[in-house]
């Protein structure tokens, strides 16, 4: 026992890509009303902007990610959990604002052995 | 004076094994996720009468956006990565030259997907989904086709 922990080791990762959403300015979010500058003004450059049929898609993307290691003598074992906060805002041709959709799930990503 | 010795001997012997174990054998497991689990939205999302706007509530912000020979597309997805290996060696390099080292080493990349395509109006217009994630890793690397 005493060799297997001397011989062990173990290590932890986190990794954040870029600053979290503020959840409350997403409520100020009016679908038929809110423009592509209000949205801009409220949330920053987008990460990425996709052309729709009927307009575009501003995407707005932050991950989270926790790894962790464990190396137990002839024994390794990685895992790495990775979840993201994600905002997709519809636009028309008009740049006012039609849909949009969010996902909060950047916090689920957890420490953990791969099984 | 011989008794103290001893305990080192006893003492030492493990580490000296262990250490030669490690740099033997080894054998490795990796998993990594990435985004969250989708759903099986089949029960619940009709092609012709549900909306972007429904879709968009049902599941979220899609993880891709695409437009398609005038439709558009969302796309949600969680990906699994799974990593093994196994290596064993015997190290001759000192007292014979040439050393024998086996190693074997498999990664399968597994996906869920929901594939969704909306008319401009924002109609459901077809609907296409997998879940990678319940195929088994040994079995999945191990034979080629689907099923065998």
């Amino acid at each position: 026992m005493l060799v297997f922990f001397l011989q062990s080791c173990a290590g932890w990762v986190k990794n954040r890509d870029y600053h979290p959403f503020d959840a409350s300015e997403l409520d100020k979010l009016t679908p038929g009303k809110s423009t592509v500058a209000q949205v801009t003004e409220m949330l920053g450059a987008p990460s990425n902007i996709v052309k729709l049929s009927n307009g575009n898609a501003y995407i707005y993307r932050r991950s989270l990610s926790k790894g962790t290691g464990l190396w137990l003598l002839i024994v390794s074992f990685g895992n790495y959990d990775k979840h993201y906060d994600q905002i997709v805002i519809f636009f028309d041709k008009k740049n006012v604002m039609t849909h949009y959709g969010v996902t909060l799930d950047a916090h689920k990503a957890a420490y953990g052995l791969p099984f | 004076m011989v008794f103290p010795f001893k305990i080192f001997l006893f003492l030492m012997y493990p580490f000296i094994v262990g250490s030669l174990i490690t740099g033997c054998v080894s054998y490795r497991v990796i998993k990594a996720v990435e985004g969250r689990s989708v759903p099986n939205i089949f029960a619940e999302f009709r092609i012709g009468m549900t909306t972007l706007q429904e879709a968009l509530q049902t599941l979220g912000a899609p993880d891709q956006v695409a437009e398609l020979e005038g439709k558009d597309i969302l796309i949600y997805q969680q990906s699994l990565l799974s990593n093994s290996g196994l290596s064993f060696g015997i190290p001759f390099t000192d007292i014979w030259g040439p050393s024998f080292n086996f190693s074997a080493y498999g990664e399968l990349v597994r996906y869920d997907l929901v594939f969704l395509s909306f008319t401009p109006d924002g109609i459901l217009s077809e609907i296409a989904s997998e879940k990678g994630l319940r195929y088994p890793y040994l079995k999945t690397m191990l034979f080629d086709k689907k099923g065998e």
